[in-house]
């Protein structure tokens, strides 16, 4: 007998519980997902009581404008930017702005990602082919590069910025969705269901998504880190919202670039902050993962 | 095996086409179209008229595609409105040195992530395999631009161990039969020229493989951790092979599969990254030309820029798809 | 008698996880013999892997052997430094393990899989080896021997591939072979045939075979002695033969009342042992199947009963064995 079949054995004298209960069982007793979920409830707190937390404007001047700023203090607890700005209000009002573009991305390519894929999965042949064609020749060129593409094209208003970074990331959840809803199709509860004659547009909602969806959750909340990270490079290179003055790591990041040797402050603070936020929904994604694979239970 | 290798490249044939027709439609997309595109943003309505006549822009849709794929076949890309140089010329000078800069990285990623994820697995749950764990998460929440900065803060301005920028010393005059640096220095046996250029490389390529190292040695430990519990590793153990022969033979050819996929699938992320990394310490490659060729509105640059990145994309795939059917028999045998 | 091969004494098991630790095997002792076959027979999860892989010392890595001996040419098998004890695993004891599919390595040939253990063990050169496994193939049945030993599992079926990993078990000729359920993953036809090759090396190469199985059909056609297993202990040691005639263990008996036999009247049912094993999260302190028996008297839930003697070389671990008068066949039935 191997251990896996030992704890088979105990599982069975649990009480069986739903599948999200026991997620959410097996997420409270995983460190790391613990972690990554006060991570995330931090940079939440952040951006919603920005006003309140910080004494200062992102845009205000408090200093005196020009030179490399000054090192942080007790009064600026990040220090001043080159502008005169408080680096902390900045800083924690970019919160705001990286949570706003996360979730607005990861919705925008969520969406198309998940319509394509059902459609892709459902209807199968031609209709297949012609799609993950399509997907194909997206893939191959790196998603950045096609942001950048997008953002050209559309200009470089905050919501084109996002609707471009979320358009990178629909090949990936209709990929997702249309493997899940393919193998899905082909299962026995499924096989049994359809040959009681139970109707296939209501087979596809009620049945075969709701149980694919457990891979593109995890993926939308990887996506979040990335997509959080896919902004802050555009303004990096100069290609993110345009908006004069925004508080955006990225662009903070940007402008301090060029001058390390005066300011480690003004790289170090917008980056962690970036590598932190990145970092807790990466970690509640792996959580997720381990908590929603039914292949790990046993 | 010949006739996989064929068939994958044939696959590439119609993900190219589709490619040139999404950056055919953007050009004809973007305000001002193909003219604009060509003469800049300053041109005079004449010269915009002359040059769509040339061009053919009153002719239909498909003929106007038809002549810029047949200009793509015969190595046209068209000509910078920025340089006056085709841009063939050019790639043939920035190409070579995002591949360098993108080799060494995948090179630093795997000769460490892999016996780091291996060593990992051996001691799971140990304090390595946590440590590792942790580490490799970090990295892969890293931003390459942040730590791009912060190595180059650390390295080279703070030690002054390093160069901060550029390929090669500007003082430097190597030779570039191939515009690979490294390769030209050692070809031309210029062994302080492969010094220099080596200093150079290292940072970032550091700064570039930091982060698909993370996710090698997740991805070796996962495999090998699967692998290690798969019945024909506990057959090896039963024939009383060596250790170290078990892990070798039986664990890490196996668990090389799922790993050379993901290095596959890192190839579109590293080139992401070397645009950002190619920023940060001036890197004359495709990154930081395609990005000033945005800012001039450069289009014929950025078509061919983006032409080349998908066609290193889809070669790495193809690269990556018959390794592993080589390392595969169940794949290699069955076509 | 001749002194025996393999003595295992008092062998305990047991596993590390994150409930505690269960106790897996719990103080098990048999001998075997040279060229004995010896039967262990339990359900899934009773502990007869786990009691075979602690003698091959590989077992799974939150697994220990917590107690006992397993004695081979004068040394203890569970005090053997690692070195010493592969020189043994493959060579003096290899094994069969239950699934063909998974258990030879998908990426390297058949011969290179051969060839292994004969290298490595027998010293045997490229050549000498490939002769060799091309012999192996050829006593286990398979044809064109030598163009098969360039194939890749997956282009054999699971019978063959039970042929390769027997071939390779008795390639560097072992005392014992041990063979862990080495039919169940098989269609019925193959098994029969798997199982003639067993027994008809068996006796060629003089080994002993330890045969471990949930099966009593497969026992009753190959094995001189069985051991009936449950949660951990022996509960019924004997002749194969005196002990499917006459079991006297209510577990065993138990067992032959649920496999359905060919030969038994239309009218007669099938009685399933109600209840399942529970995992054993600490030593036993009372007689394991005690919940599921209908013949439990108190003292059985007091304390662990012994293995005793009931005939010659019959043993059972009951402290109320089932009657001679309710055998055979059916007894438990009317006794309900």
């Amino acid at each position: 007998m191997s251990l896996a079949q030992a704890e088979a054995h105990e599982l069975e004298l649990e009480q069986p519980a739903g599948l999200w209960k026991d997620a959410v069982q097996r997420l409270k007793r995983n460190p790391g997902a613990i972690i990554g979920a006060l991570l995330i409830s931090m940079f939440v707190f952040l951006a919603l009581f920005a006003d309140v937390i910080t004494s200062y404007g992102p845009g205000e001047q408090v200093g005196s404008l020009g030179g490399n700023g000054s090192p942080p203090s007790s009064e600026f607890w990040f220090g001043l930017d080159k502008q005169g700005r408080d680096y902390f209000s900045r800083v924690v009002y970019g919160a705001r702005l990286s949570l706003l573009v996360g979730v607005v991305s990861v919705s925008v390519g969520l969406s198309i990602g998940l319509v394509l894929g059902s459609i892709a999965g459902y209807f199968g042949r031609w209709v297949d082919g012609l799609l993950m064609r399509i997907i194909d020749i997206m893939l191959a060129i790196p998603s950045f590069l096609l942001a950048i593409g997008l953002v050209t094209l559309l200009g470089r208003g905050l919501v084109q910025v996002m609707i471009a970074v979320g358009a990178t990331q629909v090949p990936l959840f209709a990929r997702l969705l249309r493997g899940g809803i393919l193998a899905q199709k082909e299962s026995d509860y499924v096989l049994a269901a359809r040959s009681l004659g139970a109707p296939g547009p209501r087979l596809l909602l009620r049945h075969i998504i709701p149980n694919s969806l457990s891979p593109v959750i995890v993926q939308a909340t990887l996506s979040m880190a990335t997509a959080i990270i896919e902004v802050a490079a555009l303004s990096f290179v100069g290609l993110g919202p345009s908006q004069p003055g925004l508080p955006e790591w990225g662009l903070m990041l940007a402008d301090s670039a060029s001058r390390l040797e005066q300011g480690l402050h003004l790289v170090l603070f917008p980056g962690i902050a970036i590598v932190l936020s990145t970092l807790g929904f990466n970690m509640v994604g792996d959580g997720l993962r381990e908590a929603l694979d039914p292949k790990l239970k046993s | 095996m010949l006739r996989f290798v064929v068939r994958r490249l044939l696959q590439l044939i119609p993900i190219l086409l589709g490619v040139s027709i999404l950056l055919f439609a953007f050009v004809r997309a973007l305000p001002g179209g193909p003219a604009i595109a060509l003469l800049g943003e300053r041109a005079t309505e004449e010269s915009v008229e002359r040059i769509e006549t040339e061009l053919g822009l009153d002719q239909p849709i498909y003929v106007q595609y038809g002549r810029y794929v047949r200009n793509l076949v015969q190595g046209d890309l068209g000509t910078s409105t920025r340089s006056r140089q085709p841009v063939l010329e050019e790639l043939k000078q920035k190409f070579p040195a995002t591949v360098e800069l993108a080799f060494a990285a995948m090179l630093f990623a795997i000769i460490l992530g892999i016996p780091l994820g291996f060593l990992a697995a051996k001691r799971y749950l140990g304090f390595l395999d946590n440590a590792s764990l942790f580490v490799s998460l970090i990295g892969i929440s890293f931003p390459v631009f942040f730590l791009a900065l912060l190595l180059k803060y650390v390295f080279a301005i703070k030690l002054g161990w390093l160069p901060t920028v550029g390929r090669v010393d500007v003082t430097r005059s190597i030779e570039h039969p191939t515009n690979f640096y490294l390769l030209d220095a050692v070809l031309t046996r210029d062994w302080e020229g492969v010094v220099d250029v080596l200093k150079h490389l290292v940072l970032p390529a550091i700064a570039l493989g930091t982060i698909p190292l993370a996710i090698v040695a997740r991805i070796t430990r996962a495999a090998v951790l699967d692998v290690l519990n798969e019945d024909y590793v506990r057959t090896a153990r039963a024939k009383g092979l060596d250790p170290s022969v078990v892990d070798r033979r039986h664990v890490m050819r196996n668990a090389m599969l799922p790993v050379v996929t993901v290095i596959g699938l890192q190839t579109g992320l590293l080139l992401t990254g070397a645009v950002l990394t190619e920023t940060v310490f001036a890197w004359p490659g495709m990154g930081s030309w395609m990005l000033e060729a945005i800012r001039f509105r450069d289009y014929a640059v950025i078509q061919g820029g983006i032409l080349f990145f998908a066609l290193l994309v889809s070669l790495t795939n193809l690269a990556v798809d018959v390794s592993y059917a080589y390392l595969n028999p169940k794949i290699r045998l069955s076509r | 008698m001749s002194e025996p091969l393999l003595s295992v004494t008092d062998l305990e098991v047991r596993f590390k996880s994150r409930r505690g630790t269960i106790h897996a095997v719990n103080g098990i002792s048999f001998d075997l013999r040279a060229g004995e076959t010896l039967g262990i027979v339990g359900e899934s999860g009773c502990g007869k892997s786990v009691t075979s892989l602690a003698m091959l010392g590989i077992l799974p890595r939150q697994a220990y052997p917590a107690d006992g001996s397993v004695m081979f040419g004068g040394r203890d098998l569970l005090r053997l430094k690692d070195q010493e004890m592969r020189e043994v695993r493959g060579k003096d004891i290899a094994m069969i393990f239950q699934d063909p599919m998974t258990s030879l390595n998908p990426i390297l040939t058949i011969g290179r899989q051969l060839t292994e253990s004969l290298r490595r063990h027998l010293k045997m050169d490229k050549e000498t080896a490939r002769e060799e496994a091309v012999s192996l193939l050829d006593r286990v049945g398979i044809s064109d021997a030598g163009d098969r030993l360039r194939s890749y599992p997956h282009q054999f079926s699971g019978g063959m591939r039970q042929r390769v990993m027997i071939a390779m078990a008795i390639s560097c000729r072992p005392k014992i072979l041990i063979a862990d359920e080495p039919t169940t993953a098989l269609d019925v036809t193959i098994q029969a045939q798997i199982l003639e090759l067993l027994k008809r090396l068996v006796s060629e190469e003089q080994m002993a075979l330890i045969l471990i199985t949930h099966d009593l059909g497969v026992v009753a056609g190959v094995c001189d002695r069985t051991n009936v297993m449950y949660a951990g202990g022996f509960v019924e040691t004997g002749a194969t033969e005196s002990l499917f005639a006459t079991p006297r263990h209510p577990y065993t008996a138990g067992l032959l009342d649920s496999v359905p036999r060919l030969d038994a009247s239309g009218k007669q049912r099938l009685v399933p042992i109600p209840g399942t094993v529970k995992t054993l999260m600490e030593k036993p302190t009372s007689c394991a199947f005690a919940p599921r028996c209908m013949y439990a008297v108190d003292e059985s839930r007091r304390e662990v009963p012994p293995l005793r003697e009931i005939a010659p070389g019959h043993h059972v671990a009951c402290f109320n064995p089932v009657p001679e008068s309710d055998l055979p066949q059916g007894a438990i039935t009317e006794a309900r």
